[in-house]
Parts: C-alpha cells; sequence; structure tokens
C-alpha cells in the first residue's frame, strides 16, 4: 500500500459516489446499476504532491480514478533517473494492473499535485467482473479504451517525433 | 536576294546553305546546332556547314544510341541525341546571386549578372519548340520567374527544321507536339533532296528570310515536303493513349508496378538530364576561405537523387527509388499539368533511348488504363516577379532552448514591411547559404524567426548576436487563412518547432481577442527543456480568456506539468469542434494524430488547416524540391486545409 500517512481516507455515502464517478471520463454514462455497483467497491481518499500511491512490482490492490489533481506513471531507469512516462489527469485511471494478471503495478505511480482519488477495490471488481457479465460488457469497453489510448500514445512518443 | 516576294515559303538550295549560317553570324550571333561528338549528334557551336552532321543519323531504341551514315548529303537526318536546348536558356551550372561580408561585420546581397550571347538554335524539331514552350511557362508563367531564363530565351533566333527521320523511341504523335513544325521557331526548315524550304515564322524570321538567296519551290517539292512529313507521323505512330492520361496515373499511386519499375530502375538521374523540359535545381555555395565573399551555384538537379526531398530536420519524403519514379512520371504526365496547363513532356523520347536499364515510359504508361480527361490551360500573366535579398539586422538574440533561439530582426529603413503577406523568408548568410525560416512573430519594425540549430546554416544563424546582419527574401508561400477563423471557435496545435510558425496566429487572435470565440492552444515538446516560449504560454493562460495546454513526451521526476502526447490534452476535453477551425503545425505523424482527435469532435477537413515540410531551396516554385503531388509546397502552401490535399496527405513517398 501506498504511504498510508499521506493519505486521508473520505467517508461518502453511495450516492456522491456515484456524482463523482459520473464527473470523470471513465465512469460517466454508465447505467445506473453498474454506477451503484462499482461505488459498492469504491472508496475516496486525498494524497498530497509527492506521494508514492502505488509502486511498480507492487501487488495492485485499486484500480484509481483521479477526479482532480495529476499523478505520474514513473519507472526508474539506470543512470537516468526516475523518468515519467505519462501522467494521468482528472477523470482517466491508473492502477489497471488490479483486474489484469498478474496484478502487479507495471508503473510506480506518483501524486505530482495534491490528488482526489476514487479507488475500487481490485480483489471486489475482479469477483464482480467474473460473476456479473453485465457489468462486465459495460466496464470491459471502458478499461479496453483506456489501454487503447494508452498504447497509441506509447507508439507515439517511441517514435520520438519531436527528436529532429 | 531572294526572288520570292509573295509566298511565305522559298526554296534554299542545297549548295547556299553556308549563306543562312553566315547570315546568322553576320547578325551577331553564335550558331548553336548539330554536331557528331562523343558517338552521338550533339548540340554545339558551328562555323560552317562543314560542321553540321551530314549523312548521320542515329538508331535508337530502348537503352541503345548508335549513330549510322545514311552515305547522303542530307544534314539533318537523325532523330534527337542526348542534348537538348535546355542548356543554352537555362545552362546546367549557373552563378546566381553573390554574397560579401566587409570587417565590420555588414553583409550584401545581389545577382550575379551574365553577358547573354546571341544566340541561334539551328536544327530545332518540333518536339524541342514544344519543350521551350513548356519552359517558358514554368519560368515565365509566374509569380515568380527567371529573368536569366528569359534573357537567353528571348536574345535566341530559332531556326526550326522538320523531323524526317524520327527514331523508334520517339512519340511527339501522343504527345501532340509534332512531328509538323507549327510556331515557337523565327524560321522553318524542311530537308528536301536538293535543297532546303524555308518559311517565316516571326518578324525577326521574316527579315532574315529576305536576306536569303531563295527561288521559288516547284509544286513536287512542296508535295515532297508534305509526303515528309506524312511518313515521319506514320513512322511515329501514337504508341501512348493520353486521354485520361493525368486521372489515371493519378489513380494509380498505390499501384504495385512501382515498386516493379524500381527493381529496373538504377536512380541514375540520366532521363531527368536528358529530359528538355525537367528543370530541378539546386543550390550551394562557393566562397573564399576566410568566408567574406561567396557565390550561390545552382546546377540541374534530379527528383531521382536521394537526398532531393530530405529536409533539415532529418527525414527524407521519398526515399525509396518506387517513390522517386512515381514522383517523375506522375509529375511529368500528370500534377504537371495541374502546375503549368500542360503536360511536362513532349514525346522526344530521350527518356527511353538514354536509359541505361532501358525502361521504356510509353510501357510504363501503357499498363494503366485510359478514362478521358481533358485539363483547361490555367493562363500565365508574365509578371515577372523575382526575389530580392534585403539585409535585416538583428536587434535581439533570445534563448529559447538549449538549441533553439528566436531572432528579432529589424527591417531595412524604408522598406514597406506591413504589406508583405507570406508565411516564410529565406535567410541568407554569406558563405554559408539560404534556408527557409517561418516567421514566428511579426514586428512593426521587422519579425521574429526562431530557429532551430539542425544544419551548417541554422547553427550560424542560432549563433548570431546584436548586431549581425543576415538577408532576407520578402516574405513567401501562403500562410495561415486567419480570417477563415474570425466568429468561429479556434484550436491550436504545435508541435515543436511547429509552434513558431502558429505564433504569429495566436498574435493575432490575442491582439482582436473578440473577433474569436472560444480559442485552445496546444503545445506539445520531447522535453520540458524543449518547450517554446514558456513565459509566453504562461501569460497566454493567466489572460483566462485562452485555454492553454502544455505536454511534454518525457521528463524527469522534477517535471510538475503533463507528459504525454500532445492529443492527451484534447481527446477528453468536452469542447465541441462543430464551428472550430483548427491550425495544426509540427512533425507529419503527429499532424495525422491530431487530425484524427480532431475529427472525434466534429472538425471536417475543411476547417482543418496544416503546414507541411517539404525540402524548399528557392522558395519561389522553380526548383522543383518540394513538390507534393499537384502542389509546390513553397508556393502553393506550405499552409494548405486537409480537404485541399485530399489523399496527398499522409500518402508514403509523395
Amino acid at each position: 500500500m501506498p504511504e498510508t500517512e499521506a493519505l486521508m481516507p473520505r467517508t461518502d455515502d453511495n450516492a456522491s459516489l456515484v456524482a463523482l464517478l459520473n464527473a470523470t471520463w471513465f465512469g460517466a454514462n454508465l447505467p445506473p446499476e453498474t454506477q451503484v455497483r462499482l461505488a459498492g467497491l469504491a472508496r475516496r481518499y486525498q494524497a498530497s504532491a509527492g506521494t508514492t500511491l502505488l509502486a511498480e512490482g507492487q501487488l495492485a490492490n485499486e484500480l484509481g480514478i483521479v477526479l482532480s489533481g495529476r499523478v505520474s506513471l514513473r519507472t526508474l531507469v539506470p543512470e537516468e533517473g526516475w523518468i515519467t512516462i505519462l501522467t494521468v489527469e482528472p477523470g482517466d485511471i491508473f492502477g489497471q494492473s488490479a483486474v489484469v494478471a498478474p496484478y502487479r503495478s507495471t508503473s510506480t505511480v506518483v501524486a505530482l499535485q495534491p490528488v482526489d482519488v476514487l479507488a475500487l477495490d481490485g480483489p471486489g471488481l475482479r469477483a464482480a467482473l467474473a460473476a456479473d457479465h453485465d457489468l462486465a460488457a459495460e466496464l470491459y469497453p471502458r478499461l479496453l479504451q483506456a489501454m487503447a489510448r494508452r498504447l497509441s500514445a506509447t507508439r507515439l512518443q517511441m517514435l520520438d517525433l519531436f527528436a529532429r | 536576294m531572294t526572288s520570292v516576294t509573295k509566298s511565305a515559303t522559298g526554296l534554299l538550295p542545297r549548295a547556299g546553305f553556308q549563306q543562312l549560317i553566315d547570315l546568322l553570324v553576320e547578325d551577331g550571333r553564335t550558331v548553336i546546332g548539330p554536331k557528331v561528338a562523343d558517338g552521338a549528334i550533339v548540340y554545339g557551336e558551328l562555323r560552317s556547314v562543314a560542321d553540321l552532321p551530314k549523312g548521320m543519323g542515329a538508331e535508337q531504341r530502348p537503352g541503345s544510341y548508335r549513330l549510322v551514315d545514311h552515305d547522303d548529303d542530307r544534314l539533318f537526318a537523325y532523330a534527337v541525341g542526348p542534348t537538348s536546348w535546355k542548356r543554352f536558356v537555362f545552362p546546367p551550372t549557373l552563378d546566381t546571386a553573390e554574397s560579401h561580408r566587409d570587417d565590420e561585420g555588414h553583409v550584401s546581397f545581389g545577382p550575379v549578372g551574365h553577358d547573354i550571347p546571341r544566340l541561334a538554335f539551328l536544327g530545332v524539331r518540333a518536339c524541342e519548340l514544344a519543350a521551350l514552350g513548356i519552359e517558358d511557362r514554368v519560368f515565365l508563367g509566374g509569380p515568380y520567374t527567371d529573368e536569366d531564363y528569359r534573357a537567353r530565351r528571348s536574345s535566341a533566333f530559332i531556326v526550326a527544321v522538320q523531323c524526317a527521320e524520327p527514331a523508334s523511341t520517339c512519340f511527339c504523335t501522343s504527345m501532340g507536339t509534332g512531328p509538323g513544325i507549327r510556331d515557337g521557331h523565327d524560321l522553318s526548315l524542311v530537308e528536301l533532296a536538293d535543297g532546303f524550304l524555308v518559311s517565316p515564322g516571326s518578324p525577326a524570321g521574316s527579315a532574315l528570310f529576305e536576306r536569303l538567296d531563295l527561288v521559288d519551290p516547284t509544286p513536287d517539292q512542296l508535295t515532297a515536303a508534305s509526303d515528309q512529313l506524312v511518313s515521319a507521323r506514320d513512322r511515329i505512330g501514337d504508341p501512348v493513349v493520353t486521354a485520361g492520361l493525368h486521372d489515371r496515373l493519378l489513380a494509380q499511386l498505390d499501384s504495385p508496378h512501382w515498386a516493379e519499375v524500381a527493381e529496373r530502375c538504377l536512380a541514375c538521374t540520366n532521363c531527368t538530364m536528358s529530359c528538355p523540359t525537367c528543370f530541378c535545381t539546386s543550390a550551394s555555395q562557393r566562397s573564399d576561405l576566410d568566408g567574406h565573399a561567396a557565390v550561390t551555384e545552382r546546377r540541374w538537379e534530379s527528383c531521382f537523387t536521394k537526398g532531393f526531398s530530405a529536409v533539415a530536420l532529418g527525414g527524407n519524403f521519398r526515399p525509396r527509388v518506387q517513390d522517386r519514379y512515381r514522383q517523375w512520371l506522375t509529375h511529368k504526365f500528370a500534377t504537371w499539368i495541374d502546375q503549368f496547363g500542360t503536360s511536362g513532356c513532349v514525346g522526344c523520347g530521350r527518356c527511353i533511348a538514354w536509359c541505361p536499364a532501358g525502361i521504356d515510359v510509353r510501357e510504363e504508361l501503357d499498363r494503366i488504363a485510359p478514362p478521358a480527361h481533358v485539363v483547361p490551360g490555367n493562363g500565365h500573366a508574365a509578371e515577372g516577379q523575382t526575389r530580392a535579398t534585403r539585409v535585416f539586422r538583428v536587434e535581439q538574440a533570445r534563448h529559447e532552448t538549449h538549441d533553439t533561439v528566436t531572432l528579432a530582426l529589424s527591417r531595412p529603413e524604408g522598406m514597406d514591411w506591413a504589406s508583405e503577406h507570406g508565411e516564410f523568408v529565406m535567410v541568407s548568410v554569406p558563405a554559408v547559404g539560404s534556408v527557409p525560416i517561418s516567421i514566428s512573430r511579426r514586428l512593426p519594425t521587422g519579425l521574429e524567426l526562431t530557429i532551430r540549430a539542425v544544419g551548417p546554416a541554422s547553427t550560424v544563424l542560432t549563433g548570431l548576436e546584436h548586431g549581425a546582419e543576415v538577408g532576407l527574401s520578402a516574405p513567401l508561400g501562403r500562410g495561415w487563412p486567419i480570417e477563415a477563423a474570425e466568429s468561429h471557435d479556434v484550436v491550436i496545435v504545435g508541435g515543436g518547432m511547429g509552434l513558431p510558425p502558429l505564433r504569429p496566429v495566436i498574435d493575432e487572435i490575442v491582439e482582436h481577442r473578440a473577433k474569436y470565440g472560444e480559442v485552445h492552444i496546444y503545445h506539445g515538446a520531447r522535453t520540458p527543456g524543449d518547450l517554446l516560449y514558456t513565459q509566453e504560454l504562461a501569460a497566454w493562460s493567466a489572460r483566462g480568456d485562452l485555454d492553454v495546454g502544455v505536454t511534454v513526451d518525457r521528463a524527469d521526476q522534477y517535471w510538475l506539468g503533463r507528459v504525454g502526447i500532445v492529443t492527451h490534452l484534447f481527446d477528453h476535453a468536452r469542447w465541441d469542434g462543430s464551428k472550430a477551425i483548427a491550425f495544426v503545425c509540427g512533425p507529419q505523424r503527429m499532424i495525422q494524430a491530431t487530425i484524427n482527435t480532431l475529427a472525434s469532435h466534429g472538425i471536417t477537413p475543411d476547417r482543418v488547416f496544416v503546414s507541411m515540410e517539404r525540402h524548399m531551396e528557392c522558395g519561389v516554385g522553380l526548383c522543383g524540391h518540394c513538390q507534393m503531388g499537384p502542389y509546390f509546397v513553397c508556393k502553393d502552401g506550405p499552409v494548405f486545409s486537409l480537404a485541399q490535399l485530399g489523399d496527398v496527405f499522409g500518402r508514403e513517398g509523395i
């Protein structure tokens, strides 16, 4: 888990969690029952700038949705230090490893600004996706969309278009 | 004197042919005509009739040229050889400009003047007259003109000679240029057994005609001339179906055939060097050792050379031979028509005979099917605009990044800068050369240029300091249609060095903010250290009425801004693009990703304007380097709407 002393859990009722979910790109326009289901798996927390939310290789126990603030996805490169590959902006997700085997984070996630996060419990979400096909049919396209967006961006970054 | 007074045709007896040469020399002309040299019939200076290739012809086939002796007295019994008249009106190498730098650092630029020889071209074929006519459209059709060409062209006296011995490689009939002589000459000749039928084709030709000792031709001689033409035409046939060729070719850009031809093509450039209409050139600098004086030398160039379409920032738009062969063929037979209202081919067959691989352009064209297509001529005004280089002074050099500098330049006294439109300028430094640089800001006193050090010239420019002088052309090219954005929302996307050309657009919007709707400005760079205009970006953002987004492709842990590609700045944005105009500049692949995202916001191709990067040398559409399909990017662009570019955009090897 992240450095817990920097995390400030909040208690929100289900309705307000649904409202928060609806305000994000990832969670908007899902069927109400799906949103309620996800809200049941969610907790909300805040973290100060500089907090490591998830470390590379660590078990990803939560799928995070950024409500506000900015988090960076970093990797440590020998002799270069920490390189930020991508920042995750409000509405987008991090910690998808929570739903993809082997459930270990592929990068280190650090808050660049004070962040407000809606976190979906990983084991609970996996169980729900396995049991509830309607939920899976709604959620997997969103996850795929997020992954595809990230993949196409990574391709362009690999091309290093601005190097020349 | 002539005994011919009424007829427009007289007979010059064979024994009297020297008189024609003598009269031309008497008029102060150097006579250029056919002679045997180096195993071929080439054009060179003639002093007497004895220099002409008496009785000689040439057997020509794909990849083959062999002199043959007809064993007769005819002087013009050959089909065109490897040289063309192009070299006498458009020399293979020419000093075009000179530049100087004195000990105080003051620079000066000027054209190199040449004494234009008074030439007479003797033995010009119909296809070659057509070639000169095509060159006239290229060099004098405007808006920019080649005044050296104009001078050489207008000083030449042209004696055309009817083609009697076409080669197997000829196809002027298909291209509509021959073998009959129609116009463009001063005097025309038809060689018969016992003399030459002579007809004037211009006032100057009439004057010479009057001085020749001519006799009236007999009806049999006139018939023989007519028969000769019919025979030549019959022998050539009509080997190329030109109906619809323009559209057919452009419909075949993805044909696998290009790769097949490329397996045979050596990219040796013989076809373009022997072509009487190919006009591409490159310029290089020749300087003294201390760089105080330099001359710009223009030389013939070929679109078949590998570096022809390479750009300064790296990359090559036509790296493969198949790209270059396609460029050459589609330009010659299709996009040339779009640019100049005429095909670029006259059917002389030189590219067939002189191709070492024996590639026959007629066969290559014949593999594509024919629907008819008529292309109207586009009319060419002879405005005679040339490109003067004026001296600007560096007032300030501001470092934007480790390799990028913004130069603030002041214009010369008295120059009416406000009326100068255009997107970029050619920047010249003595002994270094000229490079195209986009204008990154217009100032009342001059302009700003943001330059990245990527090559010798740009490295020199980025090292200039206050007080240094450089040469600038007038602003060139078509810029951003900012007027189209009035009353609309505006989306501006600049990636890397794509932001500087967009800065004048942002300046205009800032100055007249009320004229525009929502304005979104997105800038992507490689790293935080490569971001341009960081203070201005912050100031624009702080205004509150501009949505400014900045991102970098990668960053270290100390960067607190966004990391990711430029489209991530707005792909999840909630704005509606259905009424927006977009201006996009950056690497082509970034533009492609950007326009996909703009489309998802409802911005249609007619409302997306992009600036295309190409190799530019002359800046005015005369050197050929920046061709992209039917466009010269320097002259017709560099800014185009996506709708205008159509499927040219993003196509490999264009």
